[in-house]
């Protein structure tokens, strides 16, 4: 395997994990456009704690995704009193705020950025990608993921059959930021520099993009995303100054040929030879 | 964005690349190809200056090789766009090492794409000079492969900030800055206001600097409260295409003072922004800037970007276009001198030639002059501190970034 595509390779597994975190908000109805300052928070305070204070990396990666998560939790209540454009917004807030801190915090080197991390390996962060999208799989299994699924059709009557509703939401928060803050420490320690810029607006669009390109239905879809957007730019250099645009069609034209994103479990299904969508086909047929 | 045979033949004639000269040499590496690669934002934020750094860079491949090469071999540039992006930037010094194996890297331009691909580079063993990166210590950390053909910002303060207190009577200063980007913030929070404390010119705004954020299309509120506190001077730090936003709101407001900034500040831009307003930066290049060879760089380039299409037709060339005509004629000079052999076993050992090469430089006249490197890593070179007014840069003084006993 060359270095190169090593390199994409851990761009994937780091969007991949992040978008994952985008997905779990998500799953809730919730949208946040701030996850980036989630990856932010992962990313330095992991490579704080390794440079400063030679924490071992998986230390660190657990600590950052704490801190993240711990922060989500806080971001999580607040934000339960807004809904839809509303909370996009206010998430919005709450990543230039995070970024700007990041900027002006001198104790983490500001803007001239933070480094003296050591490399990680590129199977390290596919490791982790493993790990949070085997734990996702296993918890779209289970009866919690039911609810959370409940609280994102209908939250009123989620509350009325007894479910917690804002426990579910500002949990889903804390998982999804936690899950970002792996991420971002994983970034800390692939790039081995990091500063305010690389957490921006930018990057928290761009994963909600990958959860909305690949499938928000299923937890393969983010990092099917993930994966596109890191390699169509990459595949589309033949086409020079035009690469950005035709990227950009190219969304345009998956978004209006599958809006549920590229994957969704009838596809899951097919593609794993699993003949268990049953329930999937009276739907099927009905509409025909 | 083809040179006629004319111009080709005028240029060869005239020596303005020295591998014109080495044509009648014997081809020693006949046959070969010499591949460089460079990492330039051509989309993205800074397009304007990627898509012209990478006009100059086809402009001088054909140049070379349509004058024959170097010692038989043909110049390979291998140009990538890495949309001001550092992960970009990263991944592509790994393609460049890799999979086009290539002998050196012409970038990349930010030092945020920097800080993450010299340490590729150095991973990689493949020498890499920035042609802008200007953020003080980028190259130092990432030595012995990271090179920068860019003075750090705070040596050329030192001159300008003199000459902008003498000339225009400076006794206060008040700084704005775009707070959004971080080399911007370090020059306004950080360099200036020790720089300005070291002159002895007082900080109008100490503990309450004036700050925008980039795309701001409306910094009247910051402009007028620079405007009440009387500064003699303002401190822009920001690049060009955010300053012009404050320079022209500050000719709106009646508020001409002399505005100084770093590096990012030299521009045709500024210039049209507010003529009758002087405007002091530092720069290692300037289009207009007398000399034989930065005018023969200067003629031979202008047309060709004028010409290139996604670029403005009044263009005049920048001095991260001139820095990466120097950087390719460095590495040229290296497999010139350095017993580069070109070939597939040797690539190893011919990028570690090239680096010891550029450690010792002292061959190499660029446009200004001979360049050298620090043990920083970065140029060693003349300066020039110019005054743009009246839609002119005009050189005002000229200064070297001597370090021990290398100087210009």
């Amino acid at each position: 395997m060359s270095a190169y595509t090593a390199g994409l390779l851990a761009e994937i597994g780091i969007g991949g994990i992040a978008a994952l975190g985008v997905y779990v908000i998500l799953a809730t109805g919730q949208l946040s456009l701030g996850n980036a300052a989630f990856m932010a928070i992962g990313a330095y305070a992991a490579g704080w704690l390794t440079v400063t204070h030679d924490v071992g990396l998986t230390a660190a990666v657990l600590a950052g995704a704490l801190l993240s998560g711990i922060v989500g939790v806080l971001v999580g209540f607040p934000a339960l009193r807004l809904r839809g454009i509303y909370l996009a917004m206010a998430t919005l807030g709450f990543g230039e705020m995070t970024r700007s801190f990041f900027l002006f915090f001198e104790p983490l080197g500001g803007a001239a950025g933070f480094s003296g991390m050591r490399q990680l390996q590129v199977s390290t962060i596919w490791i982790w990608l493993g790990i949070v999208l085997g734990v996702l799989v296993l918890l779209a299994r289970s009866r919690l993921w039911l609810t959370l699924r409940a609280v994102n059709d209908d939250e009123v009557a989620a509350n009325l059959i007894g479910l917690h509703a804002t426990a579910l939401k500002v949990g889903a928060f804390g998982m999804g930021a936690a899950i970002s803050g792996i991420s971002g420490a994983l970034f800390a320690h692939w790039h081995l520099f990091i500063e305010p810029g690389n957490f921006g607006f930018e990057r928290s669009t761009e994963l909600v993009m990958a959860v909305i390109l690949g499938g928000s239905t299923v937890a393969a879809g983010p990092v099917l995303g993930a994966g596109l957007l890191v390699l169509l730019p990459e595949t589309l250099r033949f086409v020079a100054d035009w690469r950005l645009a035709a990227f950009g069609a190219l969304l345009i034209l998956v978004l209006l040929v599958r809006r549920q994103g590229l994957l969704d479990r009838n596809l899951l299904r097919a593609l794993t030879f699993r003949r268990r969508g049953a329930e999937a086909r009276p739907e099927a047929a009905e509409v025909s | 964005m083809l040179l006629s045979r004319r111009s080709l033949t005028l240029l060869a004639a005239a020596g303005v690349l020295p591998v014109a000269r080495a044509q009648a040499q014997a081809g020693r590496l006949a046959g070969r190809e010499i591949r460089i690669g460079a990492i330039v934002p051509s989309s993205g934020p800074f397009a304007e200056w990627g898509r012209a750094n990478a006009a100059t860079l086809r402009m001088v491949e054909e140049q070379v090789n349509g004058a024959g090469g170097v010692e038989g071999a043909k110049l390979k540039l291998f140009i990538y766009d890495d949309a001001a992006r550092p992960a970009q930037a990263a991944n592509l010094v790994r393609k460049l090492a890799d999979d086009d194996k290539v002998l050196a890297i012409a970038g990349p331009l930010t030092s945020s794409a920097c800080e993450v691909a010299f340490p590729v580079a150095n991973q990689a063993k493949l020498p890499a000079i920035s042609q802008a990166s200007s953020k003080p210590g980028t190259a130092a950390a990432n030595r012995p492969w990271a090179f920068r053909n860019t003075i750090d910002e705070a040596v050329l303060m030192r001159s300008a900030l003199p000459f902008l207190k003498t000339t225009y009577k400076v006794a206060k200063a008040a700084v704005i800055y775009d707070a959004k980007d971080a080399n911007s913030v370090s020059l306004g929070t950080r360099i200036m206001p020790e720089m300005l404390a070291e002159h002895g010119i007082a900080l109008a705004n100490a503990g309450n600097l004036a700050s925008f954020n980039t795309g701001d299309i409306d910094v009247s509120a910051q402009v007028t409260a620079l405007k009440g506190l009387n500064p003699d001077a303002v401190v822009c730090a920001a690049d060009y295409s955010q300053a012009v936003t404050v320079i022209r709101e500050m000719r709106r407001q009646g508020f001409v003072k002399p505005v100084i900034g770093g590096t990012p500040l030299i521009s045709s831009a500024i210039l049209r922004a507010a003529p009758d307003m002087p405007i002091i930066s530092t720069a290692t290049y300037y289009a207009g800037q007398e000399g034989e060879a930065a005018k023969r760089f200067t003629d031979a380039v202008t047309p060709v970007l004028r010409r290139t299409a996604g670029l403005p037709n009044t263009i005049e060339p920048s001095m991260y276009d001139a820095h990466m005509y120097e950087i390719v004629g460095i590495y040229l000079d290296a497999v010139r001198k350095a017993g580069i052999t070109l070939a597939d076993a040797d690539l190893e050992a011919d990028r570690g030639r090239i680096r010891g090469h550029l450690e010792h430089l002292t061959s190499y006249n660029g446009l200004s002059g001979p360049i050298h490197f620090n043990p920083d890593g970065d140029a060693v070179k003349t300066y020039f501190v110019v005054v743009g007014q009246n839609g002119r840069w005009t050189e005002k003084l000229r200064g070297c970034s001597t370090a021990g006993n290398l100087t210009c």
